[in-house]
């Protein structure tokens, strides 16, 4: 009989192969298309770019892109039609294909989760889920030196803004252009009212209407209405408050970041634990395995889980005592717990629960249940603990957790001799804003350095707020000179950001200091170097990063 | 009684689908699995190999599927054996179409590598039943 395992990975490894040859495919039939005359009727030529897209069409799903078989069929559908009037198509013709040609590439990114009914696995990881990462925007703005303040202003933020000054462009633009994100000003010289007549024309055409933010001076009702028909998700006046603006990007464009599920095994039979990580990777989770129970501490600090799967009857030390003297972690206090037993005894299920365990699952387990009950056990926790770290107004870490962030990291990085560098940042002279603009004006202030800290620094860097105007980043695998010069281009940048309170601008800097973890022992140390290089920001006159020095030499940092 | 399944010739030009292909009905399914990347070719080997059943891919550069079924049914040995097409367009009367000219059945594409070698063997039984 054929090993179920050993089918999947050869299937995987064909789906792999056909993803990775996808680009080139689409480049060829981009390049069939272009190469098509624009003045006659090329009926090989057509011929071939049909068949490139069937070939699509029959073979997507096979690999586990059903999305691009069923875009691929509607192509070739409306191709034939074209093939059988064998006249030139026409623009309106030639749009509807631009149109298809750019949803196929969208759909590349869509592989399914396969099923393998045979074995009961789930098969493949589950449909990798590209969110919306567009940072791209189109300012549509007649006004050349508005647009490009604009373009400036979201340029901070990591936006990559194209400017047109023309509706025309614009709409040329759209056509091969999926995901971006559209501010259009409504009056143009041509008609008063031209950018709302132009964004309903461009999304008839679409699908998927693109998100497009209209920005007026008009304040009439009727105008603000005729935005939302055209598709308008927001209508901001004039000036434009960056803030707000951003708000409204941010609600579109950033969704939770959807890091794999992270699953700790501990399990004295090797045999288990190998099929349990192989069915959790299967969807998609990051699995660690530890088979001896007295081991655990170490993985637990390290790999930070998301859930413990813990066996109930291990040599040494059982799955209960275990699972009490996690709880007795700080850190560890609300992971979920689940045990795997083969026992049905309520009664001692029971018992497992008060020792603090959320689920017991009895063995022989089936995989689609573990896969169900340990993903939405993790889900639920990760929505609940992200209102315990998570601070209100930024959605940045709260103290408490960048702290246990940085004693984690900090740990980490020593033992595998990685660098890292820590900064503290504070909003200079904040005091002032807010007496001067008000609490609500501070706020926007706190908000957009936040911003403008996640959306520039890496993912894998971590951005709390440490206090009222006082945030904490930890830059993993970053020495400290470097860190320096990246929180020193944010500084430039964030001072050049005009705010906007009760319609007067007005700028803020902040003071930055960093510490770097190879001259430093522990996070205590680190966080009050980077501490004393920020006081000596403050000090040699603000608006500035410091890289604090490494200690005196002294003995005992040398033992 | 009916004969046990073994010998299948596949038809299709994209060398993707036949590594696919090949895994399903082999791997999964335990069939003897000759390829063909074309029309011609599948002509010139048919008789070597001597298919219980064919899988004919029906969009083909050079010679498509069905003039490939019609010269496989000039030949004698050929005229009866089970010929299955593969191919993206299911509308019912294309479906009923391609059973005119010849063929038992059609199996639609993209096919699901992990059911493929149960479509077939139901294909079998049925035009053997």
């Amino acid at each position: 009989m054929v090993d179920p395992a050993e089918l999947q990975a050869k299937l995987k490894a064909l789906s792999d192969s056909y993803a990775a040859q996808l680009p080139e495919k689409l480049s060829q039939i981009a390049h069939a298309w272009g190469q098509l005359p624009k003045d006659r009727w090329d009926d090989g030529g057509f011929q071939t770019l049909h068949r490139m897209v069937h070939s699509l069409t029959g073979s997507g799903k096979t690999f586990g892109f059903a999305l691009l078989s069923d875009v691929a069929r509607n192509l070739e559908e409306y191709l034939k039609q074209l093939a059988q009037a064998k006249t030139v198509p026409d623009e309106e013709q030639r749009k509807r294909i631009q149109v298809l040609l750019s949803e196929l590439h969208q759909v590349t990114l869509h592989r399914d989760a396969a099923a393998d009914d045979q074995s009961g696995l789930i098969a493949v990881a589950p449909a990798k889920q590209d969110i919306a990462s567009t940072k791209r925007i189109f300012v549509v703005e007649d006004e050349p030196e508005q647009a490009e303040e604009l373009k400036i202003q979201l340029g901070y933020f990591g936006y990559d803004v194209s400017v047109f000054n023309k509706l025309a462009d614009f709409q040329q633009a759209m056509q091969a252009t999926s995901d971006v994100v559209v501010l259009m000003d409504i009056n143009f010289p041509e008609n008063s009212r031209g950018g709302i007549l132009a964004t309903k024309e461009i999304q008839q055409k679409r699908d998927v209407p693109a998100p497009v933010v209209f920005l007026t001076s008009n304040v009439e009702l009727d105008a603000r209405l005729e935005a939302v028909r055209a598709g308008g998700i927001a209508y901001l006046s004039k000036p434009v408050n960056i803030g707000n603006l951003i708000d409204k990007l941010d609600s579109l464009t950033s969704t939770l970041p959807s890091a794999p599920y992270r699953v700790l095994i501990v399990d004295d039979s090797e045999a288990l634990t190998t099929y349990y990580a192989t069915v959790l990777e299967q969807a998609g989770m990051v699995v660690k395995a530890v088979n001896n129970p007295l081991h655990v501490m170490e993985p637990l600090l390290e790999f930070t889980p998301d859930l413990i799967l813990l066996d109930i009857y291990m040599p040494e030390c059982n799955g209960m005592e275990l699972a009490s003297v996690i709880r007795q972690l700080d850190a560890f206090v609300g992971i979920p717990i689940v045990f795997l037993s083969a026992e049905s005894d309520l009664d001692k299920q029971l018992f497992a629960m008060g020792l603090g365990a959320d689920d017991f699952l009895t063995k022989p387990i089936q995989p689609q249940h573990l896969i169900s009950s340990v993903s939405s056990r993790i889900q639920r926790s990760l929505i609940l603990r992200s209102f315990m770290v998570r601070d209100s107004l930024t959605g940045l870490l709260n103290h408490t957790a960048i702290k246990d962030q940085l004693d984690r990291e900090v740990a980490q990085t020593k033992r595998r001799g990685m660098p890292l560098a820590f900064a503290m940042v504070d909003i200079d002279h904040f005091k002032k804003v807010n007496d001067t603009y008000g609490h609500p004006a501070g706020d926007r202030v706190i908000k957009s350095l936040s911003r403008m800290l996640k959306q520039r620094l890496r993912e894998t860097d971590m951005v709390g707020r440490y206090g009222g105007e006082e945030f904490a980043v930890i830059l993993s695998n970053t020495n400290g000179e470097t860190a320096l010069k990246v929180l020193d281009a944010i500084r430039k940048d964030f001072a050049r950001l005009r705010h906007l309170a009760e319609g007067k601008e007005f700028s803020a800097t902040f003071s930055c200091g960093i510490a770097d973890v190879s001259f430093f022992g522990d996070s205590v140390k680190l966080c009050d170097a980077a501490d004393k290089a920020l006081y000596k920001a403050k000090h040699a006159g603000r608006n500035q990063v410091v890289l604090g020095h490494a200690p005196p030499v002294s003995g005992s940092d040398f033992v | 009684m009916v004969d046990k399944l073994v010998r299948i010739l596949y038809v299709e030009d994209e060398p993707d689908i036949q590594t696919v292909a090949r895994l399903a009905l082999e791997t999964l399914g335990g069939f003897t699995v000759e390829i063909c990347s074309s029309g011609n070719e599948a002509l010139q080997r048919v008789a070597g190999f001597q298919p219980q059943l064919i899988l004919l891919d029906v969009m083909m550069p050079g010679m498509d599927g069905p003039t490939t079924l019609g010269k496989l049914r000039e030949l004698p040995q050929f005229a009866t054996t089970p010929v299955v097409f593969m191919t993206a367009k299911v509308q019912p009367s294309e479906v009923a179409g391609y059973k005119q000219i010849g063929a038992v059945d059609v199996i639609p594409k993209p096919f699901d590598p992990m059911t493929l070698s149960g479509q077939v063997q139901a294909i079998w039984e049925h035009c053997h039943g």
